[in-house]
């Protein structure tokens, strides 16, 4: 097992309000961490320190990746005037051997042609973790991924992540609801 | 080159991005004469700078959602943490703008000058200067929106247009120089400096101001 994040007393405040403070984990090759807390508590704004998209915090942050980071936030960096198959395009998995049967599983490989902004918020976040499923990354940051899916997609994104974890990827996730997924788990309401 | 080609299909897509500014150019080309009664002398008189505000305007109107649909869709978090480097993404982004409003833009001003002053030689040396402000007005108004990139507001662009007045009065000489013979190159020779400096620290320039935002 490799050292993949190391956090030592990360704290962060915003407007003089402390989010989160002192907050310490270490995730290696092949585990996942659960970000908990209510809202509010600073689960995105970790995973965007982790992630490099937020840099005003204190404490240490060490990260020992070989790869890019793979990250799911809120915003799905899809375009809503684009197909489906463009959006592929733009997000640069169109030619990716495994695209076909992730399409199939979630019953979107015949909507290829059809405007993004036709499909129904669930089927857009199904696109969207086409990032995720297709992905070339030792680390995984997810905020949030079952909000809008169907409980099928839900035990699919589980039973993949776990097979990712069994490659010796990490994987690091916030949810208000528990998942299937074998993981620590860190709770931010206890750290303000 | 991937960047480029997502850049160039959104853009193809979306095509009252770049077809609107030329519309709204060719629109206020063609009501110049239209809206002023005075002879043609003085209508070559006044040409040029109807033109170089034209530009500027047109300018100003197309880079106005350069970043901004990005940044709330979420793709410019993807671009910050992706491999390439944030300073070539907004660099190939400011060249594809150029590329589809700037070039036309360019040529359809050329040929209005062709077209109001009827001298071939003025509408052919004066392209190349047109190339190259369009280039440096896109950059310069891609920072501005930058700087207003989650305010919603065209504050940022405005802020930033003082910063091309030099330019304007640098364009009038030039124009001047091309009208009376004279040697011109010197002035295309500035503007080609203030380009290659431009489009090296812009982009390297937007790029802390959009990690500034993402925070």
């Amino acid at each position: 097992m490799h050292l993949k994040v190391k956090a030592k007393n990360l704290s962060y405040k915003i407007n003089e309000k402390k989010l989160f403070q002192n907050i310490s984990f270490e995730l290696f090759s092949g585990k996942a961490i659960h970000i908990k807390g209510d809202n509010g508590s600073g689960k995105t704004t970790l995973l965007k320190i982790i992630c490099g998209l937020t840099n005003q915090v204190k404490g240490e942050l060490e990260k020992k990746l070989d790869k890019r980071i793979c990250f799911l936030g809120h915003k799905n960096a899809l375009k809503q005037y684009l197909t489906v198959e463009e959006n592929l395009f733009v997000l640069d998995i169109i030619n990716h051997p495994d695209l076909n049967k992730h399409l199939i599983e979630f019953g979107l490989n015949k909507s290829l042609d059809i405007n993004l902004s036709s499909l129904s918020f669930g089927q857009q976040k199904k696109i969207a973790l086409l990032r995720v499923f297709l992905n070339d990354s030792d680390l995984i940051l997810l905020d949030e991924p079952c909000v809008g899916l169907d409980n099928k997609t839900q035990k699919y994104l589980c039973k993949f992540l776990n097979d990712e974890l069994k490659l010796g990827k990490s994987i690091l996730f916030s949810s208000h609801i528990s998942l299937d997924i074998n993981s620590e788990k860190l709770n931010l309401s206890d750290k303000i | 080159m991937n960047v480029i080609k997502f850049e160039l299909l959104k853009l193809r897509s979306k095509s009252r991005g770049w077809l609107g500014p030329i519309l709204v150019f060719i629109l206020i080309m063609v009501a110049f004469p239209l809206t002023v009664e005075i002879s043609n002398k003085d209508l070559d008189q006044s040409f040029f700078a109807v033109l170089w505000i034209a530009i500027l305007l047109v300018m100003m109107l197309s880079t106005e959602d350069i970043f901004l649909e990005d940044f709330n869709d979420g793709s410019l978090e993807q671009f910050a943490i992706s491999n390439i480097s944030l300073p070539y993404i907004i660099a190939a982004k400011i060249f594809i703008y150029w590329l589809l409003i700037g070039v036309p833009i360019s040529i359809i001003g050329s040929l209005f000058c062709l077209g109001l002053t009827n001298s071939a030689n003025l509408a052919i040396n004066i392209l190349p200067i047109l190339l190259i402000t369009s280039y440096i007005f896109i950059n310069v108004f891609s920072f501005g929106n930058a700087l207003s990139l989650n305010k919603g507001s065209a504050l940022g662009t405005l802020v930033t247009l003082p910063l091309l007045l030099p330019l304007m009065i640098v364009l009038g000489k030039t124009v001047i120089s091309i009208n009376l013979n004279l040697n011109y190159l010197g002035f295309v020779a500035l503007l080609l400096g203030i380009l290659s400096t431009i489009i090296l620290l812009i982009p390297l320039i937007i790029s802390y101001i959009i990690r500034a935002h993402l925070e």
